[in-house]
């Protein structure tokens, strides 16, 4: 693997290890930023010939049902940001001479935010959509001509920053194409999880989940693929049941979209396996697995849920990868919130059912310098 | 429900050996049914597929992550003789296969070893592993099957010493890489005994081999042959299957057909190899995993689960007989092809997110 050293400025690796200085910080940042929201707004306008363009491609290009592409548009997309949040996301970033964006594929609107940081760190951004899912950054190009450059590859050079977006496999062949010298801000798999205090298990808590559930069917790093509940067994049976049905009701509103066959069968493996240990119910096209705890995380994408009962936040740290968590949903006091704050450091604390929509003050990733790759953590022993 | 049990693994090994009239179809829907009456998590499986256990494909495959999700065993955990503990990816999800007995996984595996492993002349051979030392609990199967093997085809000192006193001197790969001297040491021994010598080992700590030796040959008997099980999973720079092979037949100076692959896993019983080494009872190409009587693959669509025509592609859709008290079919994740008499295995069914930033439900289970 490629030397890398992590920029004590904004948490990029310098790949190759170099100790360059930092150029100083780009004062029209802001400006661009601005202009990229007022694209995003035009373009989620669904009123305008290009909002309703934009619905009908991306309902192609995502898979995702019109009304979950119309809900990320309108809920999701961060199209009025407060200035204080503009200003956060622009000074989260070093000023750089050129910016290049490698675009994730599973949250259509997640390139908004990537373009921006990009365009914080520099007036020349070059962005690679995604192969699976190009639609969204060409629109946004449309609605803001000559902000940033759509192109098919990269050319980087030592100096460059670039943010990449994929999996811990995709990031290290980004990290080993990289010429010595560029500053990789790489944003890699992470999952989200959502807290309930027992006092907070009620329908409300349970239709709000669903909305972060339902969400881009699952896609996204902020989506919540397992929950806990802090209480008894009982509570967490209850809450799956409320749970179950929201997430019934909530596909009646927000249909699920088209699966790939890689996606279907993790959901059958996943159906089957949700069967034999039983305390799965069904939801719509998706479902709630209550399980005990320790396996939580195991729920594939589209609608479906672990749940679990633990007694404290230590019991949850004891059943999940801190470093592996980017989002967390919390219902119940603000102690918790302020409990979960604390114990997550590195993930998006918010209220369940804002799950999908952290500020828009940096990157949505908060993990720095993530710990330890998944691979380097095994045993001696294959099997 | 233990005398229906016993009854069934008397069954299985009888027919293990040849020696019994059961057909692999009849004997394989028994043990479904009697998992389906003993086992809730089976029976709510079958109900939620609609099952009726009338034909051998009829009887649904246990997902191989169910074992990390739950319980996967007809028998009370206080019955539990031996419990194996899959690898996991993230070292923090293990799943168990827990045994009631040990016996039929003793006679199955010797079997099926035997007749892929065993030439050069049926009597003792110097057996040594390059693998990792299983813990007291004996929670790995991998450790379980390959103290087995070296208990049984050699059992001897490796110097002066018992057999059991030498133990640690014939698991030669640890924390801290190869134990390249316990492995010439062990090779001498064979030499001067003139006997065979088998190495056991998985396909990373060969690579730390070939690393340490860095081109160096070994002084080992021509009779050597070197049994390789497992990926890589990050634990090692990762080698082609083709290279790898060409590599450990070099370091003990013997032609790659004595460097015979091994498939197994935690959640299953019985194990497929390789039938490349002269004279052994198991013959095939290589890179042709051969099934032993108590186990049959069929590859199947991963989204419906059919079997896939023969020749393509498909899920690895496990039946082993010797999993009496657990999952008679196991559904792995597993890519594989039908070919030769034997299955071609080409990689894992890959992750959906694993390809995005939502963490995929692979990384979860390893």
């Amino acid at each position: 693997m490629t030397d890398r050293a992590v920029d004590a400025n904004d948490g990029g690796e310098r790949v190759g290890g170099s100790a360059e200085a930092a150029t100083s910080v780009d004062t029209n940042g802001v400006k661009r930023v601005r202009a990229l929201v007022a694209a995003a707004a035009r373009v989620a306008d669904a009123t305008s010939e290009l909002g309703r363009r934009a619905r009908r491609l991306l309902v192609e290009s995502t898979g995702l049902s019109a009304e979950n592409v119309a809900w990320g548009l309108e809920e999701a997309l961060e199209i009025a940001p407060s200035d204080d949040d503009i200003h956060a996301l622009s000074s989260s970033v070093t000023a750089a001479r050129a910016a290049h964006v490698i675009l994730p594929a599973n949250v259509f609107v997640a390139a908004h935010r990537a373009i921006a940081l990009g365009l914080a760190a520099s007036a020349r951004v070059f962005v690679r959509p995604s192969r699976r899912e190009p639609v969204f950054a060409r629109l946004l190009a449309e609605a803001a001509p000559g902000l940033f450059e759509t192109v098919a590859a990269l050319a980087p050079t030592p100096g460059d920053h670039v943010w990449a977006y994929g999996g811990d496999r995709s990031l290290d062949a980004v990290r080993a194409a990289l010429p010595a010298g560029t500053v990789l801000h790489a944003q890699g798999p992470g999952y989200g999880l959502a807290v309930i205090h027992a006092g907070a298990v009620d329908d409300e808590t349970a239709a709000a989940l669903a909305r972060d559930v339902a969400a881009f069917d699952q896609r996204g790093c902020l989506s919540p693929r397992a929950a806990v509940v802090l209480g008894t067994s009982d509570d967490a049976r209850h809450f799956a049941s409320l749970v179950a049905d929201a997430l019934a009701a909530r596909e009646r509103e927000v249909p699920l979209g088209r699966l790939d066959a890689t996606e279907l069968a993790e959901i059958r493996r996943f159906r089957d396996a949700a069967a034999y240990a039983g305390a799965f119910s069904s939801a719509g096209s998706g479902g709630v697995l209550v399980t005990d705890a320790v396996k939580l995380g195991a729920a594939p994408v589209g609608r479906f849920l672990t749940i679990s009962a633990v007694t404290t936040l230590d019991g949850v740290l004891r059943e999940v990868r801190r470093e592996l968590v980017t989002a967390v949903g919390v219902a119940g006091t603000d102690d918790l919130g302020r409990e979960v704050s604390m114990t997550f450091a590195e993930a998006r604390v918010s209220r369940i059912g804002e799950m999908q929509r952290p500020r828009f003050d940096g990157a949505v990733d908060r993990r720095a310098a993530r710990g330890p790759t998944l691979s380097s953590l095994v045993g001696l022993d294959p099997r | 429900m233990l005398e229906t049990s016993d009854a069934l693994h008397a069954r299985v090994r009888a027919f293990a050996r040849g020696g019994a009239p059961d057909d692999f179809a009849s004997l394989g829907l028994a043990i479904a049914r009697f998992q389906a009456a003993n086992s809730a998590g089976f029976a709510r499986l079958v109900a939620s597929r609609g099952a009726r256990l009338e034909r051998l494909e009829d009887i649904p495959g246990v997902p191989a992550e169910t074992f990390r999700l739950t319980r996967v065993a007809v028998h009370p955990p206080e019955l539990d003789v031996a419990r194996f503990e899959t690898s996991g990816t993230t070292g923090d999800e293990r799943g168990v296969h827990a045994f009631r007995t040990t016996e039929t996984y003793e006679a199955v595996a010797l079997d099926a070893g035997a007749r892929a492993l065993v030439s050069f002349g049926r009597g003792p051979r110097v057996v040594v592993s390059l693998a990792a030392a299983p813990g007291e609990t004996q929670s790995s199967s991998l450790g379980f099957m390959l103290g087995l093997f070296q208990r049984e085809w050699d059992g001897r000192s490796l110097a002066d010493g018992t057999f059991a006193r030498e133990h640690a001197a014939r698991w030669l790969f640890g924390p801290d890489g190869v134990d390249l001297e316990g492995l010439e040491h062990a090779a001498k021994v064979a030499l001067r005994r003139g006997e065979p010598l088998l190495v056991l080992a998985t396909a990373f700590a060969l690579v730390a081999l070939l690393d340490a030796l860095d081109g160096r040959v070994l002084d080992a008997p021509s009779a050597t042959a070197v049994m390789v099980t497992g990926g890589y999973k990050g634990r090692s720079r990762e080698v082609s299957k083709a290279e790898l092979r060409r590599g450990v037949a070099r370091a003990f100076g013997v032609p790659e057909t004595h460097v015979v692959s091994e498939y197994g896993m935690t959640e299953l019983t019985s194990q497929l190899y390789e039938g490349t080494l002269p004279g052994a009872a198991l013959a095939g190409p290589p890179d042709v995993l051969l099934e032993p009587p108590t186990l049959r693959v069929v590859p199947v669509d991963p989204v419906t689960l059919a079997a896939v025509p023969d020749g393509e592609v498909g899920m690895a859709r496990i039946i082993d007989l010797g999993n009496v008290d657990s999952a008679v079919v196991v559904q792995t994740e597993d890519l594989v092809r039908r070919r030769d008499g034997g299955i071609e295995l080409l990689g894992r069914q890959p992750g959906a997110t694993a390809r995005g930033c939502s963490l995929a439900v692979e990384a979860w289970l390893g």
